[in-house]
């Protein structure tokens, strides 16, 4: 939008923190870039890679729409995560105990619903719980889901986990057939160590469209959401319920609500990774992911959409560079070298920098609402509605009418 | 097995709770967030003994069935983890200026520090401390019952710690103390407590405490870098049903869930167990669900009752 009109002044706006992500980014882009040109990087290996930071990304925009606008400190990501992966994976394959061989939308439909009802399942008891309480109690009925999951042999197959799931795009017009109609090349930038591109890679791509195509909806979906007067109840209740509940709000039923959404975009993340992975076990459910996507969300800032993203990603790295690091450089295990970096993150990230790297700045309020004197360098609360609490749309939290 | 066995079983689980969810809420109450490195303190306490157990070996004599070099390696065990919590609150959590979420989220970090640590040094795999194994008691078989002497001290061990804290908490100036801060920190500050001594206190009986259930667990099954995190949750339960903050709330909550924990397989036999219950009835739940019960119940006491068994009325 306006960054494509004036980027020189897009880039002048930029805070410090921002400059510094926006650079590192651009600097990882091409150390990518040479690595995928020269092949020591698989093109389809890194299309996978993409569509799993889009997975995290989606993971931690449902996070964050819980936790970073409604104060939910919802340890149960995993569960929604691998709900909606089972309930995809059950209906479409092969191996499925119950259904199988369903088109893959069918999957999408049914794992969605399984999550909207486990969410208001895991919700009517939790929600009213005080912040603390509420986070043992979520990863303690994740647990329970996951036990169900492994131990329930008749429905989920149990640890051996389902196999032969089929493409998202199985069954579809043209798209089901577009990689092995899509012609082999063969790239040859620097002579020697060509880079082939065949049917893997066409069916990487269009995964990865798929996953940009859900998180790009997402995205703009809860970015909608969240400037509307709905959104700033959510704000409200996160800073103050008190207050919230003063203003006249029902505050459990908009608690519940942005519970919901937040569990159907993450039950939307596992269905992805049904597809793009091929294989779900009960592994999945392992509460380290929970995890993997609290530090995305912390570390890119709490509420922030754009700080989810660049938290999905550096999850990615995180997870695929250990195991990188374990074949060339240093010889530890990858998985507990993983846990470290991930604990080290956490830590360093609450230490110095508890609002997270990017926090939310002008994402929250509608871009004619703020003034033209630029980003405050150092912003205290992230919002800066204080500030203009007479403008016309800038008015609090509080202002303005909401669906109730 | 009989009920007398599962029921013993049940004792020698719950010891091992109780002295997890000791150190749990006094770190809940003190210093006033959920800790979710409790766990993993455990996990740190078996690993400490076990490296000491494997460097001094038996040393001579033996006390039910345990040589004396295992007490030692407890003694170190308990030191080990109280000295890392020390260090860690000293390092990590003092400095933080964020509230109690912002702790609670911290912790997760330092859990799996611990736990990485752990899993670097020694593996992922599953050890045994290098103590003979031993046979159920002759003279209990019949009763149905099966532990060994290894079991007794477990139950023996914990019941010292846990009458050794009562003790301290009721009778010595430091025990007064915490039951105040506990109580209102603000009220025992400004009464001339030294909190911050306090709260340090805290953590090396809470951690101890933990390391020393974690040997016992160590003991009880086996050793892997997990064992204490996938404890957590029931020592959280634990807990959560005595009341967050009473240290004898977490002690009843702690026996309570250790029970219901190694009860499980009567649930499918009900029928068979109890009178006026109909022989074939029962409640067809396997004892892989034997955790997910303790959730559930867990949930359940925070939705009736958030104070739990031995708090107070609710706020």
């Amino acid at each position: 939008m306006s960054a494509l009109g004036d980027p020189r002044g897009a880039l002048a706006d930029l805070t410090r923190p921002e400059a510094w992500v926006l650079g590192v980014s651009v600097a990882f882009l091409l150390l990518l870039f040479v690595a995928l040109l020269s092949g020591a990087l698989g093109a389809t290996y890194f299309l996978f890679l993409v569509g799993l930071a889009g997975m995290y990304a989606l993971l931690s925009f449902g996070l964050n729409s819980q936790w970073g606008f409604t104060g939910l400190i919802n340890f149960s990501v995993a569960a929604f995560f691998g709900v909606g992966a089972y309930g995809a994976a059950l209906m479409t394959a092969d191996s499925s105990p119950i259904a199988g061989g369903f088109n893959p939308i069918v999957g999408l439909i049914v794992g969605l619903s399984v999550a909207f009802v486990l969410a208001v399942l895991i919700g009517i008891p939790t929600l009213r719980l005080r912040a603390d309480y509420l986070a043992i109690a979520s990863l303690g009925l994740a647990e329970v889901v996951r036990l169900v999951v492994l131990n329930e042999r008749w429905l989920t197959n149990g640890s051996a986990g389902l196999r032969g799931i089929p493409s998202f795009f199985a069954g579809w017009p043209v798209l089901s057939t577009f990689p092995q109609t899509m012609p082999g090349l063969r790239l040859e930038v620097i002579p020697g160590s060509p880079v082939f591109l065949e049917e893997p890679f066409w069916r990487a791509s269009l995964n990865v469209l798929l996953v940009l195509a859900f998180a790009g909806a997402t995205y703009l979906t809860l970015r909608r959401a969240h400037r509307s007067p709905w959104g700033r109840v959510l704000r409200t209740i996160r800073s103050d319920e008190d207050l919230a509940r003063a203003l006249g709000k029902n505050t459990y039923s908009f608690k519940m609500q942005s519970f919901v959404l937040g569990s159907l975009i993450m039950a939307l993340a596992g269905v992805f990774y049904t597809h793009l992975n091929l294989y779900v076990g009960p592994g999945d459910l392992d509460p380290i992911t929970t995890f993997y996507v609290w530090v995305a969300v912390i570390l890119g800032g709490s509420g922030s959409n754009r700080g989810a993203l660049f938290g999905g990603i550096v999850i990615v790295t995180i997870r695929e560079g250990t195991r990188f690091l374990n074949d060339f450089a240093v010889p530890i295990d990858p998985a507990p070298l993983r846990l470290l970096l991930i604990g080290v993150l956490i830590v360093v990230v609450m230490r110095y920098r508890p609002q997270g790297i990017l926090p939310p700045q002008r994402e929250l309020i509608w871009p004619s609402a703020v003034d033209d004197s630029g980003t405050p360098d150092r912003p205290t609360s992230g919002v800066r509605e204080q500030k203009h609490s007479d403008d016309r749309d800038g008015n609090g939290p509080n202002g303005g009418d909401d669906d109730e | 097995m009989t009920v007398l066995g599962y029921l013993a079983n049940g004792l020698v689980f719950s010891s091992i709770i109780v002295l997890g969810s000791i150190g749990l809420s006094l770190v809940y109450s003190i210093a006033d967030f959920a800790n979710f490195a409790h766990g993993d303190t455990m996990t740190i306490g078996a690993y400490s003994a076990l490296v000491t157990f494997g460097a001094v070996g038996g040393l001579g004599g033996a006390v039910l069935g345990l040589p004396y070099g295992f007490f030692l390696a407890l003694v170190v065990g308990i030191a080990v983890a109280a000295v890392v919590a020390v260090g860690t609150e000293k390092l990590i959590y003092e400095p933080l200026d964020i509230d109690s979420i912002g702790l609670l989220i911290t912790s997760i970090g330092i859990a799996f520090i611990y736990r990485a640590v752990i899993q670097i040094r020694f593996g992922a795999d599953f050890t045994r401390f290098d103590v003979e194994p031993l046979r159920p008691i002759e003279w209990l078989v019949p009763y149905g019952i099966r532990v060994t002497l290894h079991d007794v001290a477990i139950v023996a061990s914990a019941a010292v710690l846990v009458i050794g804290l009562h003790v301290l908490l009721q009778y010595t100036d430091l025990g007064r103390k915490m039951r105040a801060m506990a109580d209102n920190p603000d009220l025992a500050r400004v009464s001339g407590i030294r909190t911050k001594r306090i709260k340090l206190w805290t953590w090396v009986i809470g951690a101890g405490l933990a390391g020393a259930g974690g040997v016992f667990l160590g003991l009880f099954n086996q050793l892997s870098p997990r064992m204490g995190f996938n404890l957590l949750l029931v020592i959280f339960a634990a807990v959560i049903l005595g009341g967050i903050g009473s240290v004898y709330g977490a002690m009843a909550g702690g026996f309570l869930i250790g029970m219901i924990n190694q009860l499980t397989p009567l649930l499918s036999r009900l029928g068979e167990v109890l009178p006026l219950v109909p022989d074939g009835f029962g409640i067809p739940i396997g004892i892989e669900y034997a955790n997910a019960i303790a959730f559930v119940i867990m949930v359940a006491v925070l939705l009736v009752r958030p104070n739990g068994i031995a708090g107070e009325a609710a706020t």
